[in-house]
């Protein structure tokens, strides 16, 4: 489609001379006095970037017809500006990005009610043009992306209190697996209790136990339920998940401690289950913790770190990403309003992770799947950080988005 | 903000120690002359001069910045898989990158780095700040699979682009060779190439367009161009004295004249990373390095001359009829009268990559050649690859080909004009 379009003669073809008169003359047309003009009931806006002064986003109209409007957004020789946004009062109400000299126009329609609007080209040496929408004030704003974007947190909490909830489901079953000494089924119970805190860790990681500094790690519920060996407090000794799937895996023994661990497990995350129902959310929040729970596949599951002694590594890593996806799908129906490419881009780099996960399930593991040993990590490792690489920097653009959608 | 560090030719190093300290230096020099041996200066030449305010234009009517430029002292050169299946993806990403390279090569930020939106992430990853533009040049390398089918492209391959023959002692490692694009960043300041191969990395990854694939971060020039004094390699011998530096070479060895307007003034860019075995070259008797490459190695003179410029007499006989230089030196592999006239323009630096699992020093060469085509490289390193003496000593561990379009003019992004 792109390709198609570039055929189409462009002023740019025409050199450097046409360049500058084009600009000169949309200079020249931004006159308050004049509207700008209406085609088939839209009104037409040019915005023109160019390197003139280090970046300058020349706007043909500052004064518009309340109604639809489309803005035609070229970018001849600004290599400092790469997108575009209408605001009002810094609340986005639509861009445009990946603009760079050399590729097509872009154009985006609005239907504005009558006031005062800003044009923000980051990176120009002004980057803020104001524009004036005249004729019938809209209506007091309801704000349906906003409102998308408020049902989906209330979603997202619903969410993160259901997971919770199984996994205290899943703690007392592992629990009674160890109370009852039955190491084979313990070991095969291990991995279904695991998942659930992967795919909101970065929800439920900051709550501390009554009467202790944030600082000391024996009060930090994360630290009690999911800390691994590479970063154990001597002071306050192993505790949680791992705790338990050190002596399951490796010491192959279940031992009283191994008894009063799990005890002490469903004590904290039977905690966690009461705080989550009464957590509410911004949409920013989801984004950020979307993004986090991505920092966790790097940091512990492509590492192996996480599940050093079970390697069921990859099966967090399919929680980390479910609990990222969840968190995106309940902005998406708000995001399809303020960014589709950029949407459509993290669904389709989810889909990729998704598929590529797909390729370990094995059914003859309890977790659903491959073991992450020595071997999958040396031969895998850097395919499956690449692959969420590419979904970790479109999805971190979305938690600005989101925080500065029309309200 | 930049720092201008000049050292004027007239002052050799030992001119300015005597000036500096005369003592020290006075019990140094007596140390030297009972010894017999004479101290070597290890004075820069006075083209020498590091600049850090001095930028390149990144648009232009011919090739690319980069490659002609006299190189500067340090490299960050990168490899990308596509991981795109649609031609406007590519395209998009051809034109961010060219907008960014146009930005750093300026000095300047590609986009904000600490966003007023507590919710933002910075586009510019920040590391450069205040380091000045350092000469930066960032080249683009255009891989085989850029022309396939699936970006309809195949129609634009240039003539003479394709996967490098297998060639004589390759010793590739698949996790260091090939890749669809290659991005080469020179600087006077590493951390401005770094951040240039970075946040060009970023921007790949965020179009979803590509991921990266290898990479070698390169220190100190192992080339010279124009006006530049010969640098020498990690093996202690000057590397490419030799080397193109006129115009008229760059035009009958370098550029491409012919073909669509918008290959004219490309060039092929062979990459290769050649690991050095410097434990064992740093014990190998004097008089064998020498007569490896057939040079001395303090002056660079050929074995049959005393000037680093003289030109080597590869049929000249000692008194017992054997060839002062060796037929296996590398010098007389490489030299284009050996070569049917053929040369090509080599931009290489040194590289290190610590200690290896054998605890050796892990370094070597990250070579890099330009020629108007392939088959030139080919054919030298049939030769070496096969007898050079040298071969004891290194390795050629990864390779990739490109084609390095020439410049974009302003307004456009570097190599738009094979999409229409």
């Amino acid at each position: 489609m792109l390709q198609n379009s570039l055929r189409r003669p462009l002023l740019l073809a025409a050199g450097f001379g046409a360049v500058l008169s084009m600009t000169t003359a949309l200079s020249g047309l931004a006159r308050a006095a004049e509207t700008a003009p209406v085609v088939n009931g839209v009104s037409q806006v040019h915005v023109t970037l160019v390197s003139d002064n280090g970046g300058a986003c020349l706007v043909d109209f500052d004064q518009v017809k309340a109604g639809p409007i489309t803005f035609t957004v070229t970018n001849q020789t600004a290599t400092a500006i790469t997108e575009v946004e209408i605001q009002s009062d810094n609340r986005i109400l639509g861009e445009k990005e990946n603009l760079a000299p050399g590729l097509p126009a872009v154009a985006l329609t609005l239907t504005l009610g009558g006031g005062a609007y800003q044009i923000y080209c980051p990176g120009a040496g002004q980057e803020l043009q104001p524009f004036t929408v005249t004729g019938k004030v809209a209506p007091a704003a309801t704000g349906t992306t906003a409102q998308l974007l408020q049902d989906g947190t209330i979603g997202y909490a619903k969410y993160v209190a259901g997971v919770a909830a199984s996994m205290v489901d899943a703690v007392k079953i592992l629990k009674a697996d160890i109370d009852a000494g039955d190491l084979a089924k313990a070991r095969a119970e291990y991995p279904l209790a695991r998942p659930f805190y992967e795919r909101i860790e970065s929800d439920v990681d900051s709550f501390v136990l009554p009467g202790f500094k944030a600082t000391d790690n024996a009060g930090s519920l994360d630290y009690l339920i999911d800390m691994r060996a590479s970063a154990l407090d001597p002071k306050v000794g192993w505790h949680g998940f791992h705790a338990i799937e050190r002596d399951l895996f490796q010491n192959n023994a279940i031992t009283a401690e191994t008894k009063a661990q799990a005890a002490e497990l469903l004590t904290h995350v039977e905690m966690l289950a009461k705080i989550t129902p009464t957590l509410t959310y911004k949409p920013e929040d989801l984004a950020n913790g979307a993004a986090d729970l991505l920092e966790e596949v790097q940091t512990t599951k492509v590492t192996g770190e996480e599940e050093d002694f079970s390697h069921i590594d990859l099966l967090d890593f399919a929680g980390n990403v479910e609990g990222a996806q969840q968190a995106f799908a309940f902005l998406e129906p708000g995001m399809m309003k303020i960014d589709p490419d950029l949407t459509a881009r993290v669904q389709g780099e989810f889909a990729k992770v998704n598929a590529m996960l797909d390729t370990y399930r094995d059914k003859s593991q309890p977790g659903g799947y491959e073991l992450y040993t020595a071997q999958v990590k040396a031969a895998d490792a850097a395919k499956l950080s690449k692959a969420i690489q590419a979904l970790q920097e479109p999805l971190s653009k979305i938690g600005e988005k989101v925080a500065t959608a029309e309200k | 903000m930049a720092h201008k560090l000049t050292k004027p030719s007239s002052l050799s190093r030992r001119g300015m120690l005597f000036g500096a300290t005369a003592g020290a230096v006075g019990v140094a020099a007596h140390a030297a002359a009972l010894a017999g041996v004479p101290p070597q200066a290890s004075a820069p030449g006075g083209d020498d001069v590091v600049d850090l305010t001095q930028t390149h234009p990144f648009y232009g009517d011919a090739q690319q910045a980069g490659i002609s430029t006299e190189p500067q002292r340090h490299s960050m050169f990168m490899t990308f898989d596509l991981t795109t299946a649609k031609v406007g993806d590519l395209q998009v990403l051809l034109a961010l990158w060219s907008s960014a390279i146009a930005q750093m090569m300026q000095g300047a930020t590609i986009g904000q780095v600490e966003p007023k939106q507590p919710s933002a992430v910075g586009f510019d990853t920040g590391e450069a700040l205040n380091l000045g533009p350092a000469s930066l040049t960032v080249t683009i390398g255009l891989g085989p699979k850029v022309f396939s089918d699936i970006y309809g492209l195949s129609h634009q391959m240039p003539p003479l682009l394709r996967e490098l023959k297998q060639l004589p002692s390759d010793q590739l490692d698949p996790a260091l060779t090939g890749g669809d694009l290659s991005v080469q960043a020179c600087a006077d300041d590493p951390q401005v190439a770094y951040h240039a191969v970075r946040d060009l990395a970023r921007i790949a990854k965020s179009t979803g367009s590509a991921q990266t694939r290898w990479t070698v971060m390169g220190f100190g020039r192992a080339s010279a161009g124009r006006g530049q004094s010969t640098p020498r390699n990690l093996l202690g011998f000057k590397d490419g004295t030799r080397n193109l530096k006129e115009d008229a070479e760059f035009e009958q060895f370098v550029w491409v004249k012919d073909g669509p307007a918008w290959q004219r003034y490309g060039s092929y860019q062979v990459v290769r990373k050649i690991q050095m075995h410097i434990e064992n070259w740093d014990t190998d008797r004097a008089s064998d390095q020498n007569n490896v490459f057939g040079r001395h190695k303090v002056s660079g003179a050929p074995l049959t001359g005393t000037k680093e410029f003289d030109t080597p007499d590869f049929k000249k006989v000692d008194a017992t009829g054997n060839p002062v230089i060796l037929p296996t030196a590398h010098i007389a592999l490489a030299a284009f009268e050996n070569n049917k006239g053929i040369r090509i323009l080599r931009r290489s630096y040194n590289y290190t990559d610590g200690l290896n699992q054998f605890g050796q020093l892990d370094a070597g060469l990250f070579f890099m050649s330009y020629q108007n085509d392939p088959a030139h490289f080919e054919m030298l390193q049939t030769k070496l690859g096969a007898s050079d003496a040298l071969n004891e000593y290194i390795a050629h561990i990864g390779s990739g080909i490109f084609f390095a379009p020439p410049a974009p003019k302003e307004g456009n992004y570097i190599a738009q004009e094979m999409f229409s």
